[in-house]
């Protein structure tokens, strides 16, 4: 049966100024700024959210600490350009994220991962790398309108609501 | 600051003319947002998508909250319940503009309705903020902010369906079709609108009005969809079409079920 999915963004999440993005998941969308409109209503409805960033997934490259062996970090004829880096660094919580970790220059994916992992390898189990023209990121002056509302809302867990124990309902 | 600053919760005294308008107003403003909320909320579990199901909910329940800031400014008034309100008022006793009560057709038609509301909204929530009634100031400040972010959504939407696929378009110049007179209809004024707007209390409408054309023939123009020539409804926010009165049948059963049902 032929896909009829649209193409599939990662989404990247940042809570607060102070941390860094996380993947925190991926949309369907049909391009760039629907992933972003989509994914500021599937993830950052609550809790709190200051930035938003989407990738077409295909564009990303990884590795973890076991395939890293099989990367040829060989540079390529092309001109080297900015790839970004997130890494994961723990298995342990149920909700372990890929990090922001910052920036490398190469020029191919391959190499990307391989200068990735000679800067960022403390405690790393896995890598990310994609060019940094492959994100779309959220507007800062939009901060107002699309997170800070969710700020006023509350969050109820399911367990917040009554119900009706079937004991108390005979 | 002048420390002369009215407290948020004090009610702004008011003549009994401009009361009864103003509550007249505040009921077409939650009606309109309540209305809305529950013809989105009917493609919960039904969106084309599952990430638009998920925006759509998100969006009802936005209108729906804004309904109950709306709601509650009326009840600083007249002490009326909102859930009394909701529940128990006949189609007769609504107030909102028949553009909301309208069945959510397909999802051409549904983007079209909320992006032409949403654009109203935009353009009257702006000019609101302005009201010389603090508590409304307020609350349109407090709303626009969710509305812009609604604004861009449809927008987004009403661009890729009007520029997507021949059935697309047909289908949204279809939409616009049926609901451009109706949405003429956001700026007929209530029954005493007229005092609220010399106390500048609310707008003015032919230029909100004329704010809202430019906006939304814009929008179109680059969407390559065309305004129709059309007369308006018979239907208005005092005689509504059947259609409201089959809403509320759904809307309203499980609590006149049970009227002192403890939810």
């Amino acid at each position: 049966m032929p896909d009829t999915q649209w193409p599939r963004w990662e989404v990247f999440k940042q809570d607060t100024p102070d941390k860094p993005h996380q993947a925190v998941g991926s949309v369907h969308a049909v391009d760039a700024e629907h992933a972003l409109f989509t994914a500021r209503t599937v993830f950052a409805r609550r809790p709190r959210t200051v930035s938003l960033w989407v990738a077409p997934a295909h564009d990303i490259t990884s590795a973890t600490l076991e395939s890293l062996g099989a990367v040829t970090p060989d540079a390529s004829a092309e001109e080297a350009q900015v790839f970004v880096v997130f890494i994961k660094t723990s298995h342990k919580r149920s909700m372990t994220f890929v990090d922001y970790a910052g920036t490398v220059m190469a020029t191919n994916a391959q190499e990307a991962l391989a200068r990735a992992a000679e800067q960022f390898h403390a405690q790393v189990l896995a890598w990310w790398v994609l060019p940094e023209r492959s994100l779309t990121k959220s507007d800062d002056t939009q901060i107002d309108s699309w997170f800070e509302p969710a700020q006023d809302k509350t969050y109820k867990q399911q367990s917040a609501y009554g119900f009706i124990r079937a004991k108390d309902a005979s | 600051m002048s420390g002369m600053n009215t407290p948020s919760n004090a009610v702004p005294a008011l003549s009994p003319e401009l009361r009864t308008a103003l509550i007249h107003k505040l009921t077409a403003l939650a009606d309109d947002e309540l209305i809305l909320a529950h013809r989105n909320s009917e493609w919960t579990g039904h969106a084309p998508i599952l990430e638009e199901d998920i925006a759509l909910a998100n969006i009802a329940q936005d209108e729906l909250g804004h309904a109950s800031l709306w709601y509650d400014l009326r009840t600083q008034l007249d002490g009326s319940n909102p859930d009394e309100l909701t529940f128990f008022r006949d189609a007769n006793a609504y107030r909102n503009a028949p553009l909301l009560e309208l069945p959510r057709g397909d999802w051409a038609f549904t983007m079209t309705r909320q992006y032409l509301f949403d654009q109203y909204e935009y353009v009257y929530l702006n000019a609101l903020t302005q009201s010389t009634y603090q508590p409304v100031a307020d609350v349109a400040m407090k709303i626009l902010k969710e509305e812009r972010f609604h604004l861009q959504h449809t927008q987004v939407w009403v661009k890729r369906l009007a520029l997507g696929t021949t059935e697309s378009t047909r289908r949204m110049q279809h939409a616009l079709n049926d609901l451009w007179a109706y949405a003429q209809q956001l700026f007929t004024p209530l029954q005493h609108e007229t005092t609220l707007i010399n106390a500048s209390i609310v707008p003015d409408l032919p230029q909100v009005h004329q704010q809202w054309l430019t906006y939304v023939t814009n929008h179109l123009t680059t969407c390559q969809l065309t305004p129709p020539d059309t007369t308006p409804p018979n239907e208005t926010r005092y005689t509504h079409t059947p259609h409201l009165t089959d809403l509320l049948n759904t809307m309203q059963s499980v609590a006149r079920n049970d009227p002192q049902g403890n939810w």
